[in-house]
């Protein structure tokens, strides 16, 4: 695709929310020793997560999110027309949509489009462009863009590359159409060939590989990680050349359509890959770090919500008080990858939300 | 491109001694050469060099000098 630009569409506000439950990750020197977990968390930057366990799920998460958010913002859930929910962890194995049982539970009408889109690490940016696109291609007036995944519980615990760099969160991004407002302006794009840099091999009877009475047993893998055919699977050198190669370009892309200087852009919010990759991508695009909020020190690596986790905990202040001019971009598994050029704020944004187990949906 | 600085570079990537490595040290005998190694391999490349190496040509090397002639081919 090249670039798209939507007109007319604001964003009016962005709320995320994460499990209760706080896991440093100096938990985990059981497993791999204290100076490896040191070397890793120094690698990625990431010191802590906030994990859930079986049970609290992605929409769990989205849903606190979007309550929060449909209260401050004083919308009714009769006002919303669109419901677009971005994970790779849904609540049931695709059938049914989740969307569809979030449509339920957050009270919205029956007239409201809902569907899954099942991306993850440039989910977020797909995301807003779905949403943006919904307004102003179809005439919708308000939709919620719910990005959340739980891929804390998708790696093996003995697997280094991994089960210290996910975070679990949701997140609940309010759109609403505005003639007054400027474009955002969105460059997409795919590379399916690194289909298996970022894969779970295995899954239900319909799967390309399906599972049996043999996949989910954990075996001796690289260096010394256990991982079976059920868990994630990523190769970390595979996805840095592939970043390296078509993220600089990306923001390049979006930068051009919309018009901007690099100069001109107040932050550039990036999926929260790892700290080294970040680095080494602000560096290669001679970005100043102080424009590079990273919210992995406290949360990790949160797949499709990282880009509104990320705003809402280091941004909340500024962009709940006065426009900012942001670019946003997503990337990873796939690969997909996104891009997002957008002014917006000031907002509404409460602090981030804390969810415990007990909030869980009971059905 | 200059020998010693490439391989001053490895050295301070792989957090060894300075002095330790020459072109024929063997990357197996390498403590440090594992998987945020190559990652960060691949990095200096690009950043110091221009050289984007592809994963799978780091991975065929054996030696500190095929990793110099990997950087040095393009």
């Amino acid at each position: 695709m090249a670039t798209a630009k939507i007109p007319g569409v604001r964003v009016a506000g962005i709320a995320s929310a994460v499990p209760d439950t706080r896991a440093p990750v100096s938990a985990a020197t059981d497993i791999f020793g204290a100076e490896m977990v040191q070397k890793i968390s120094m690698n990625t930057g990431i010191e802590c997560r906030h994990l859930t366990t079986p049970g609290l799920c992605s929409s769990d998460l989205c849903y606190a999110a979007a309550q929060r958010l449909l209260q401050e913002l004083r919308w009714s859930p009769e006002s919303i027309e669109g419901l677009v929910f971005v994970t790779q962890t849904p609540d049931f194995p695709c059938i049914p949509a989740t969307s569809c049982v979030l449509q339920m539970r957050l009270g919205l009408p029956h007239s409201c489009a809902a569907f899954d889109v099942a991306l993850g690490c440039s989910g977020y940016v797909y995301g807003l462009w779905l949403g943006a696109s919904l307004i102003a291609g179809s005439g919708l007036s308000r939709v919620l863009v719910l990005a959340g995944d739980v891929a804390s519980l998708l790696s093996s615990p003995w697997d280094r590359a991994l089960s210290l760099l996910f975070g679990d969160a949701g997140s609940a991004t309010a759109l609403e159409k505005d003639d007054a407002v400027g474009p955002c302006v969105f460059s997409l794009g795919t590379d399916g060939t690194g289909w298996k840099n970022l894969i779970i091999p295995t899954g239900l009877q319909y799967s390309r590989h399906p599972q049996d009475e043999t996949t989910h047993i954990r075996r001796k893998a690289e260096a010394d990680n256990q991982r079976s055919a059920e868990d994630l699977y990523m190769d970390g050198a595979e996805v840095f050349a592939f970043t390296i190669r078509e993220v600089p370009p990306l923001v390049n892309r979006a930068l051009t359509a919309a018009g901007w200087k690099m100069e001109e852009v107040d932050d550039f919010v990036f999926h929260q890959a790892n700290k080294f990759m970040l680095t080494h991508l602000a560096k290669a695009m001679k970005v100043p770090l102080n424009k590079v909020p990273f919210s992995l020190r406290e949360y990790g690596n949160t797949s499709s919500s990282s880009i509104p986790l990320t705003i809402t905990t280091q941004l909340r202040e500024e962009i709940s008080s006065r426009p900012l001019r942001l670019l946003l971009a997503g990337f990873g598994v796939g690969y997909s990858w996104g891009a997002c050029a957008v002014s917006c704020g000031p907002l509404v944004s409460p602090p981030v939300i804390l969810v415990n187990r007990s909030e869980a949906w009971r059905c | 491109m200059n020998e010693q600085e490439f391989i001053a570079r490895l050295e301070e990537l792989l957090e060894a001694d300075a002095g330790s490595l020459n072109l024929a040290t063997p990357l197996g005998s390498l403590q440090g050469w594992d998987s945020l190694a190559l990652v960060s391999f691949l990095a200096m490349a690009d950043e110091k060099y221009g050289t984007r190496v592809a994963p799978a040509d780091l991975r065929q090397c054996k030696s500190v000098a095929d990793l110099m002639k990997l950087v040095e081919k393009k």
